[in-house]
């Protein structure tokens, strides 16, 4: 399988560099500030702009924004909770069912994709 | 020539021809070149019931063309030229065959218009599927498409027996507006609950879109439950049952998505998720609200396919689409993390991606309605299926740690009908009057409104937020390689169990049934053998005479009855 190839950045597509900075230290940290600026952005943005709604609660000052932000951590938390009743080892209804099976290109190895 | 011949017909021929040309290109060929002229054919067709046949005493319309059959046997068309197009590496007959079948099966029963052609067209598109699942074959996949089928058949059977008591009581087989006041129509309901995966009703799609093979999940997105929405669309628009029924469809799925570690069934949750909105704006019946639903049925098929081409080339190319397994793979793949990207936002409802346009129509109507339970189900579920599908597919494929896999970009065509789909789903997003005018309902609908792209900005990126800042601690479930209990649990394990306990007092029956044969009958059978049988001592003095004097009493007998009567 040609899938661990040795690891040179020089071997991977243009596109592909071009997103390397999000590997280095500090690029996690510059999405996460680009969406801390995009979010105040948005609440300045709430109070300029007029919207017209088609329900009284939706006049409520960054009412989305409360909105989306809390229903996600909610729902969130909710999960890891759930996750201790539900959850269940990976065979749990039948021994095949979490087996890996062989990649479908090595299945398909034989064909010639560029016929 | 192509009016007198029902579209379906094209590719149940299709199928026909494809086995008898040789292996190869010319296969591909074939399924993707129908669909193109099936579309141009349905495209140019004349409104109206074009042809019917005549069945046991029925007039059965093959034809009913109307312009909400039309855009449906559009989209069909479209999404058999996509899926036909990213399976063009494939050389499996079984795969080939099945795909024209059920494409066939599904624009049939598009444009059925009465219930008996559409309950054959309906069993077809369940029995040609279920080998797109089976064609993986591995044993998970063997028993994944047997529940899928069973739960498929079971509504074709529901339908066959709520059209027979329909058409008992009204001795009418037309394919019309119904409303909930009989036990047919109530049967049929079910029947299209079923396909279109209602709450408590969808566990065979979660089930069976990852277990088959990668082309097969592209393919099984666009068809059945789209079917079920046109169905649903024709036959219960406006029932205010939907409404709810939709409300709790699109919230149900958000928790199992999340702890969900197969991406593809990830996926598969948030579709399950939307069709939710559609089954609000059917239930709503305004023009507006059905507007909204066809037109996210429209480009739910669109971002559906493409989430899961996305998938299928991760999973072509690593053999795996669990989340635990991938990471980091945008290093290599890149082109195919972007078109997943848009995938994304086009099922979050980014505003320039095809779901705002529809799901806008949807939430407005539902708002417009006063329906705030609903209108609030609907916007949790918008925000919660941007976590999911928005931000834990593309991050935990693509992003997230990075692994030891290097695997190469995905092959030329599917990147070709991978950016042939995002384009679509651009440009459904960013013109959305041309996928209004598809629609067959006049309305006047403006999503571009500043407003509304700041309010609907304010809902994803906030949420992006929440799972932003949850990430890194433990309040975020990220994904194990476990199984997690969905409501399919009641039929796997539970019924199951139920079976298990009834068996104890039959299984008790034939074991004391089997203690008594082996003990006290055979006892006797051998006493008896011992007494009357051939060796026994009874034989031995038996004489021959004995024979024929009891002949002699047996014949004077016979002689008096028939002389005395």
């Amino acid at each position: 399988m040609d899938n661990r190839t040795p690891d040179n950045a020089d071997t991977y597509p243009a596109l592909g560099r071009a997103f390397l900075w999000l590997d280095r230290p500090g690029g996690a940290k510059a999405v996460r500030y680009t969406l801390f600026i995009l979010c105040a952005l948005l609440i300045v943005a709430d109070f300029v702009f007029y919207k017209k709604g088609y329900l009284p609660i939706e006049e409520f000052p960054i009412f989305y924004a409360l909105f989306g932000f809390f229903s996600c951590a909610a729902l969130l938390i909710c999960s890891v909770v759930m996750r201790v009743i539900l959850e269940r080892p990976r065979d749990y209804y039948a021994p095949t069912d979490g087996a890996l099976e062989p990649s479908p290109q090595e299945q398909a190895a034989k064909v010639d994709h560029h016929a | 020539m192509l009016d007198a011949l029902p579209t379906a017909f094209l590719f149940f021929l299709a199928a026909l021809i494809l086995p008898i040309l040789p292996r190869g290109p010319l296969r591909s060929l074939l399924v993707l070149i129908v669909p193109v002229v099936a579309g141009l054919a349905v495209y140019a067709l004349p409104m109206g019931n074009l042809v019917q046949a005549e069945f046991f005493g029925f007039t059965l319309d093959l034809m009913r063309v109307d312009p909400l059959s039309r855009v449906f046997a559009l989209l069909f068309c479209i999404a058999a030229f996509l899926g036909g197009l990213f399976a063009w590496h494939l050389r499996d007959t079984v795969q080939q065959v099945a795909m024209l079948l059920y494409v066939g099966a599904a624009i049939g029963a598009v444009f059925a218009g009465d219930l008996v052609t559409l309950f054959f067209y309906w069993e077809g598109t369940a029995i040609s599927s279920v080998f797109l699942i089976w064609a993986r074959r591995s044993e998970a996949s063997y028993f994944s498409g047997m529940r899928y089928l069973t739960i498929q058949i079971g509504s074709g059977v529901m339908l066959l027996a709520g059209i027979i008591l329909h058409y008992s009581a009204t001795g009418s087989i037309a394919f019309d507006a119904m409303t909930l006041d009989s036990p047919a129509s109530w049967l049929i309901f079910i029947a299209f609950g079923i396909k279109a995966a209602f709450i408590l009703l969808n566990n065979w799609m979660i089930d069976a879109y990852p277990s088959a093979t990668v082309t097969g999940t592209v393919i099984l997105s666009a068809f059945t439950t789209k079917l079920a929405i046109y169905a649903l669309a024709r036959g219960f628009a406006g029932t205010e049952l939907l409404i709810y029924i939709g409300a709790a469809t699109a919230v149900y799925p958000l928790i199992w998505a999340q702890l969900e570690n197969d991406l593809r069934r990830v996926v598969a949750y948030a579709l399950n998720l939307q069709q939710g909105f559609m089954f609000v704006g059917i239930g709503i019946g305004t023009e507006l609200a059905l507007n909204g639903a066809i037109a996210h049925a429209f480009v739910g098929v669109l971002y559906g396919m493409l989430l899961f081409m996305t998938l299928g080339a991760v999973m072509y190319r690593t053999g795996t689409s669990r989340a635990t397994d991938l990471g980091g793979i945008y290093k290599t793949m890149p082109l195919t993390a972007l078109f997943c990207l848009v995938g994304a936002a086009s099922i979050s409802a980014f505003p320039l991606f095809a779901g705002f346009v529809s799901k806008s129509l949807i939430i407005s109507a539902a708002a417009k309605g006063s329906h705030y339970v609903v209108w609030g189900c609907l916007l949790l579920a918008s925000a919660g299926g941007f976590l999911v599908c928005g931000l834990k597919v593309p991050f935990f494929a693509f992003f997230s740690k990075d692994g030891s896999l290097r695997p190469r970009e995905a092959p030329g065509h599917m990147l070709l009908v991978m950016g042939l789909t995002a384009v679509l789903c651009v440009l459904a997003g960013t013109n959305p009057t041309a996928l209004y005018a598809l629609l067959p309902y006049d309305v006047s609908y403006q999503p571009y409104s500043t407003g509304h792209i700041i309010t609907q900005l304010q809902l994803l990126l906030f949420s992006a937020l929440a799972f932003a800042l949850l990430l890194p601690t433990r309040l975020y479930p990220r994904p194990n390689p476990t199984v997690n209990l969905d409501f399919d649990w009641v039929y796997r394990r539970l019924l199951l169990g139920a079976i298990g306990l009834l068996a104890i007092p039959v299984r008790g029956f034939f074991r004391a049934l089997d203690r008594f044969k082996a003990g006290p009958l055979k006892a006797l059978i051998r006493t008896l053998y011992n007494t009357y049988g051939p060796m026994a001592r009874t034989s031995q003095f038996w004489p021959t005479g004995a024979m024929v004097l009891w002949i002699a009493i047996l014949l004077g007998v016979t002689l008096l009855v028939s002389y005395a009567s």
